[in-house]
């Protein structure tokens, strides 16, 4: 299971966060993709730990904190494979 | 086709939200291309008046540095850097380290033939989204008739390969002259060879200043013809689909440009600026300039005026910068722009009723 410390967004990837809707463009691969508005709102707090996203989204959403956390962790490793996120040793 | 990207910015340039900019970082160019609309530096330009002189001194690393931020905190996700050829200026790398750190995706426009191995390896390692590269013909004499400079093809050729082997996103670009329109096939077959796809551009423009000696330039009907002919080059000609009421382009609500001297124009070809970014900040330009309120409202008159005043205007798309340098008013078409549209519309006639497409 990946340990989500000292992770941060690849510089390669560009972004802005556009009508409230993150866009990743990925320089290297000439992709983009816009995140949804929970995808927006993990991606513009990349670096935090996952359960302090997943306790404002809860909150947010009134979900379960547990739910959440299943539902960052899961984007968050979507993200390491895309190579959005890149951890400290990479 | 609309896709759930293109919707988005279609939203957000409707609300005003800048998501291109573009940065001429410098004039000074290692090329005289004979169409270049830049006014400075140039040779053997059959002009009536001297070229103007800047009133101002050229933006200082500080103040382009400051252009950056202000972008970023904007909204500005694509920021073109061009010239002039943008890598003479003499801090290149460093304004595109510092743009690539605010997480632009850059557009560089060079004309590669300046470039070093090592240059093509700190671009590599760069990132940017893609460079665009014009490319002047197939052949050395060709394309140095234009460029004016001795062994400048070969060079340009050679830095494709290096781009090609780093794995750098290029595309090609070819302004439609006549000293070039027989070598249209050639040049793409370039771009083949290496991988990368070529726009061809048959629309020339005047001067920054108004001078109208590129269009001397123009390619002949039947070269124009041949872009767009299901036969020829076949380079798309499908109808435009808009409605009046509509923006025409991303002019003043999607776009903005920032020239050498720190003025912001509503777009690279609308040549009157709306500000300074040594008097004011560049929001407040784009948020209260009066100038730029009636290029917006402009900018939506356009597709009306095209299509209650040209008869071939489904194939006719207008830039209001273009038109108001050449006519003096940005709602009436440039006669280049006329041209396009009626030969366009010709080669979608022919071919919908030639006996291979008709039903």
């Amino acid at each position: 299971m990946t340990q989500w410390k000292g992770y941060g967004r690849n510089p390669d990837v560009s972004w802005r966060t556009i009508e409230g809707q993150a866009v990743l463009v990925f320089n290297r691969e000439g992709e983009i993709q816009v995140l949804n508005e929970v995808g927006t709102y993990v991606w513009e707090h990349i670096g935090e730990a996952p359960e302090v996203m997943a306790r404002d989204i809860a909150l947010e959403y009134d979900i379960s904190e547990k739910e959440a956390l299943k539902d960052v962790m899961s984007f968050l490793d979507g993200l390491k494979g895309s190579g959005a996120i890149l951890l400290e040793d990479e | 086709m609309d896709t759930p990207l293109s919707s988005l910015f279609g939203r957000a340039i409707a609300k005003a939200h800048p998501l291109y900019a573009s940065m001429e970082l410098t004039y000074a160019c290692n090329l005289a291309c004979r169409f270049c609309y830049n006014p400075v530096q140039r040779k053997n330009q059959p002009r009536t008046t001297p070229p103007p002189k800047p009133a101002r001194q050229p933006l200082a690393f500080g103040e382009i540095t400051s252009v950056l931020d202000q972008l970023r905190e904007m909204g500005v996700l694509y920021l073109t850097l061009t010239g002039g050829e943008p890598l003479l200026h003499p801090r290149f790398w460093d304004i595109a380290g510092e743009a690539k750190a605010r997480s632009f995706a850059l557009r560089i426009f060079t004309n590669g033939a300046g470039l070093r191995e090592t240059d093509v390896d700190r671009l590599a390692e760069l990132a940017p989204y893609c460079l665009e590269m014009s490319l002047h013909g197939a052949t050395a004499a060709t394309a140095e008739a234009l460029t004016q400079v001795k062994g400048s093809f070969d060079r340009q050729v050679r830095a494709l390969g290096w781009m090609r082997d780093r794995g750098l996103r290029v595309y090609l670009k070819v302004v439609v002259t006549r000293l070039v329109e027989d070598e249209l096939e050639a040049i793409r077959a370039i771009g083949d060879r290496f991988d990368f796809p070529v726009y061809f551009d048959p629309i020339l423009t005047p001067s920054d200043d108004g001078q109208a000696y590129p269009l001397a330039l123009r390619a002949s009907d039947e070269a124009i013809r041949r872009l767009y002919d299901a036969s020829g080059l076949n380079i798309g000609n499908s109808p435009f689909e808009r409605e009046p009421g509509q923006y025409n382009c991303s002019v003043g609500t999607g776009t903005l440009h920032v020239t050498p001297h720190g003025d912001v124009q509503p777009c690279v070809q609308w040549k009157q600026a709306i500000g300074n970014v040594r008097e004011r900040s560049i929001r407040s330009m784009w948020e209260e300039s009066a100038l730029l309120q009636e290029v917006r409202a402009i900018s939506r008159k356009v597709p009306g005026v095209i299509a209650a005043t040209v008869k071939e205007h489904a194939y006719c798309f207008s830039c209001p910068g273009l038109s108001r340098l050449r006519t003096g008013d940005p709602l009436r078409p440039d006669e280049q722009v006329l041209r396009l549209a009626r030969i366009r519309h010709e080669v979608a006639e022919d071919e919908s009723h030639s006996p291979k497409t008709s039903k």
